[in-house]
């Protein structure tokens, strides 16, 4: 199988047609749930697509290793390749490197307006031309509207996708049917596309639900779920 | 004789700057070794004693290792400095080859940075056990609960801490040594004198808390204490030190402790914690290949009683001529001793034979078991094994890596000419990365090594030591040839016209060996499968095959660097009752080899160093832009406290003179260290100017 092929057969593709072609540049789009549900996986998952199509991405974390989040695109890369059986799967991972940044921050330490600071030297002193940001586990339950808003703006004068994936930091939250706890709530209106992954005993999966794409605010499922058993995204 | 269990063989490795060289000096003043402490940068024109070169005074850099024997409360320390920058690993390699314990030292501020990770890795190849310092806890940033933390998520190491600091930055006063649950002052002007004191008040909760850890981490490796921590009975110190040398020794288990050496502040604790945990010559496996049965592997006892069996791992040429540091590792070494270098097969008598102490040296009449000592005017190159009796042994080689540059250089005058060989001579026998040959097309002396500072250091050396005054080429690039595609060979070889023919038919396939992304184990550079059935190329000729093989490879037709990552498969293939011969399959092997070469997509390889960057947050932009200028590719970047880490990969050719430009770019406030991290295809457009310059010089011939 081509690159080509690989992507067009991608579950992704159904994922975006539930967002009516996707998130867009210049939108923010949240994947949120509890702890422990795969999201990571998933973003890398996302990224990944990106990036086989040629787009750069930057993936955002927040003191973890980035030795471990390379890991997980290596792994990632690997079962989705190895699935679809890819041709020339090492000529192809050496290329898509070059597609890829990674970027860490202790959020406690760094402000919002640091962290679009560093993301625009990137862009514009590193000549990266980013087409997606993906921050993984960023404390958006906590953090001030305020900073969400910058965080749009940046997305809209850069011209970029935004995906965060997003876990409640205080214990006492309730979540909805679709994984989505209340402390979303102060933020939904700021954000372009919101997307809950919960749990469910009956398909021993974690399903993914639209709750919010852009004026759409009635859930809908997202045609896709993540395999238990390597977290990836699946039909 | 001396109480091996009393003695220790311990190197000190680190990251450049994180002051190794001020720990080893401060060891040498407590231990009574020297009178006086001088600093690395020589504020008082002395330099520490450790860095005995010129040069490295001037650098702050300690270039080579020098052995010092200290003794500690009744233990004889063999200390072993190594340098810290990974241009010199092999140096470190080397040190820890000899060593049987090791300080992993590491900088409160700067945490575990990409070098510590190199050291870590290396100390796991020779399975050293090692206890870390975190240094520098009087400097502004200090956090040494977050160093530890980065040891065991980076590192993978259970670190666990053996003493706190008593405040940070600049009100570190002293540890408390959470075993005896004391505090430890360092009084006096260079903090001699030790103060024992309760432990402050502010901090018993903490302490109880970490101690706490301190015993359930331990108690992993002693039942007698898992049983007692579970029974809420208090477990006697002699019992957790028990647990923590077993854990220590099986690299299972890294205490912890912190200070700062150039305060003064922690090192003795340390230096009891070397004594405590870390092994005896006797707890640590050696092994060496017995020449005379087949290179099979022997176990070394420390028996004193034993031949003598000693490995060289370090030379320096000297005021008083070649002296060569040995470890012993069984029978006893005596002055008027009869050794063999196995390699050799030379003898020599051991004549004066010494303890050195930094650039001082004591004589001694005779060296034990684990002892590190030095030879006077013996001819051998590093890693040469001395035996004495009957034995015939070879200590398992060292890895050494492949260098990637090389320098073509040319001395002024006739003098100097001269001087440039003895130099050379002495710089390739004392360190294996350091290489040399004379272009047999050119007629130019090549020195190749592992980078730019590497180079630049011993054509420095030559000028200083050698008083010889050398001009030296561009760098170049150490590239590979490799192919991407397989291709079919089927070449005949024949000459039959007149006196003994000739004829060997070969035929086959040759294929690239790729590794795939997530693989753990490096690619092979070359492969030869024998797929031939029915004797149609005869069993005694399929080695010629391999044999002509592996002579095309040495030499590609692209640029004329050595090929790498091909795999080969014979399975066709003639021959002639009369004209084959070795020879003849040799010759068909190679130019079946150049025909399938040419239909396989041949590429060019370049090293790629993985450089991490280092400096305050407003230099980001300004080092992304570096990255970006050099073909490079930003991998990472890490932010915290205003201090920016940016790991890249950027191809070694357009590294050169990258300090300069880093420096003026960050006024000074960035550094960088880099090392070989893979090899990579060259992009077409550079490819093509590589093959158009190569032909020019072929031209020029």
């Amino acid at each position: 199988m081509e690159v080509r092929e690989l992507i067009s057969k991608s579950p992704i593709r159904v994922f975006e047609d539930s967002l009516d072609g996707g998130l867009g540049k210049g939108n923010l789009g949240v994947l949120v749930s509890q702890r422990g549900l795969g999201k990571t996986a998933c973003m890398v998952h996302l990224a990944l697509d990106k990036i086989l199509q040629d787009l750069n991405v930057v993936h955002v974390s927040f003191g973890a290793n980035v030795e471990h989040i390379m890991n997980w695109y290596k792994e990632v890369f690997r079962e989705i390749t190895d699935f679809r059986s890819l041709e020339d799967a090492v000529d192809v991972y050496e290329r898509i490197r070059t597609n890829r940044v990674m970027m860490n921050f202790s959020q406690e330490n760094i402000s919002v307006e640091n962290i679009i600071k560093s993301l625009e030297t990137l862009i514009r002193q590193g000549s990266f031309k980013a087409d997606a940001i993906f921050f993984d586990g960023y404390k958006l339950t906590v953090a001030a509207e305020d900073d969400v808003k910058k965080l749009k703006a940046f997305a809209q004068e850069m011209n970029v996708e935004v995906w965060f994936s997003v876990s409640p930091v205080r214990p006492d939250v309730s979540f909805d049917d679709y994984g989505v706890p209340n402390s979303m709530e102060p933020y939904k209106p700021i954000i372009d596309v919101l997307v809950g992954l919960h749990y469910n005993d009956e398909r021993s999966r974690v399903i993914m639900t639209v709750v919010k794409n852009g004026s759409q605010t009635l859930p809908r499922p997202a045609g896709v779920s993540l395999d238990p058993k390597t977290m990836l995204i699946v039909e | 004789m001396a109480d091996l269990s009393k003695m220790r063989n311990i190197g000190i490795s680190a990251h450049i700057d994180s002051g190794k060289t001020t720990l080893s000096e401060r060891i040498l003043f407590y231990c009574n070794r020297i009178h006086a402490i001088h600093e690395v940068h020589g504020k008082d024109g002395v330099g520490a004693t450790m860095d005995s070169m010129e040069l490295e005074r001037e650098r702050g850099i300690t270039i080579a290792s020098a052995a010092t024997s200290v003794n500690w409360k009744g233990y004889d320390i063999n200390v072993i400095d190594t340098p810290g920058h990974v241009d010199f690993t092999v140096e470190v390699e080397r040190s820890l080859r000899v060593l049987d314990g090791a300080i992993l030292v590491l900088c409160s501020v700067g945490g575990v940075q990409s070098q510590s990770i190199t050291v870590d890795k290396q100390m796991d190849r020779y399975h050293v056990p090692r206890i870390a310092f975190i240094n520098k806890c009087d400097r502004t940033g200090a956090n040494p609960f977050h160093v530890v933390e980065q040891m065991k998520e980076k590192l993978k190491l259970n670190a666990v801490m053996m003493d706190l600091p008593i405040g940070l930055e600049d009100k570190l006063e002293g540890v408390v040594d959470l075993l005896s649950m004391k505090a430890v002052y360092f009084d006096g002007p260079n903090g001699q004198i030790l103060r024992e004191d309760e432990v402050p008040e502010s901090m018993m909760d903490e302490c109880l808390e970490r101690r706490a850890m301190l015993i359930e981490a331990a108690s992993d490796f002693d039942d007698k204490l898992m049983e007692m921590v579970l029974d809420g009975e208090e477990p006697p110190v002699d019992l957790i030190e028990k647990a923590v040398r077993k854990g220590t020794l099986e690299l299972k288990f890294c205490p912890v402790f912190c200070g700062s050496a150039h305060k003064n502040k922690g090192v003795q604790v340390l230096l009891d914690g070397v004594c405590k945990y870390l092994p005896d010559p006797t707890e640590v496996e050696n092994r060496a290949l017995d020449l005379d049965d087949n290179e099979r592997e022997v176990l070394l006892t420390a028996d004193p009683e034993r031949p003598v069996v000693a490995l060289a791992f370090k030379l320096e040429d000297g005021q008083y001529g070649q002296l060569t540091y040995i470890r012993v590792y069984e029978g006893t070494l005596k002055k008027g001793d009869e050794l063999v270098n196995t390699r050799t097969h030379r003898k020599f008598k051991v004549g004066r034979l010494i303890k050195m102490h930094a650039s001082e040296m004591e004589d001694i009449n005779q060296a034990g078991c684990g002892d590190i000592a030095a030879l006077f005017g013996i001819d051998c190159a590093s890693g040469d094994t001395f035996c004495g009796g009957k034995v015939n042994y070879a200590m398992t080689s060292m890895f050494v890596p492949n260098p990637v540059i090389s320098l073509a250089i040319f001395p002024k005058d006739k003098k100097s000419q001269d001087n440039m060989s003895k130099a050379i001579n002495r710089f390739t026998k004392e360190d294996p990365t350091f290489q040399c040959y004379v272009d047999p097309e050119s007629n130019q002396t090549i020195i190749r090594g592992m980078g730019e500072l590497h180079l630049d250091v011993y054509v420095e050396r030559m000028r200083r030591e050698y008083k010889c005054e050398v001009e030296v080429g561009k760098p170049e690039v150490a590239y590979r040839e490799t192919i991407t595609r397989k291709a079919e060979f089927n070449y005949t070889h024949k000459k039959q016209t007149g006196g003994s023919g000739q004829y060997a038919r070969v035929a086959g396939f040759m294929e690239p060996i790729v590794a795939l992304p997530g693989a753990t184990e490096e690619p092979k550079d070359y492969d030869f499968i024998n797929e031939i059935k029915g004797g149609v190329i005869p069993t005694e000729y399929i080695p010629s095959c391999d044999k002509g093989f592996r002579t095309a490879m040495k030499k590609g037709p692209q640029l004329g660097f050595p090929i790498v990552g091909v795999a080969l498969t014979i399975n066709d293939g003639a021959y002639h009752p009369v004209d084959s011969s070795d020879m003849a399959f040799q010759t068909a092997a190679i130019g079946a080899f150049k025909e399938a070469f040419a239909k396989a997509s041949p590429a060019i390889l370049e090293p790629i160093m993985k450089v991490e960057i280092e400096g305050p947050s407003e230099f980001q932009g300004a080092i992304f832009g570096t990255v970006n200028q050099r073909r490079g590719m930003i991998i990472s970047s890490t932010e915290d406290n205003g201090n920016c880490v940016v790991d890249a990969e950027v191809p070694l050719a357009e590294m050169f003179g990258y300090s300069t430009v880093l420096r003026s770019m960050t006024q000074g406030k960035a550094e960088y260290t880099m090392e070989v991290c893979r090899y990579a295809k060259v992009p077409q457009s550079i490819a093509d100017d590589l093959k158009k310059q190569a032909a020019e010089k072929e031209k020029k011939k």
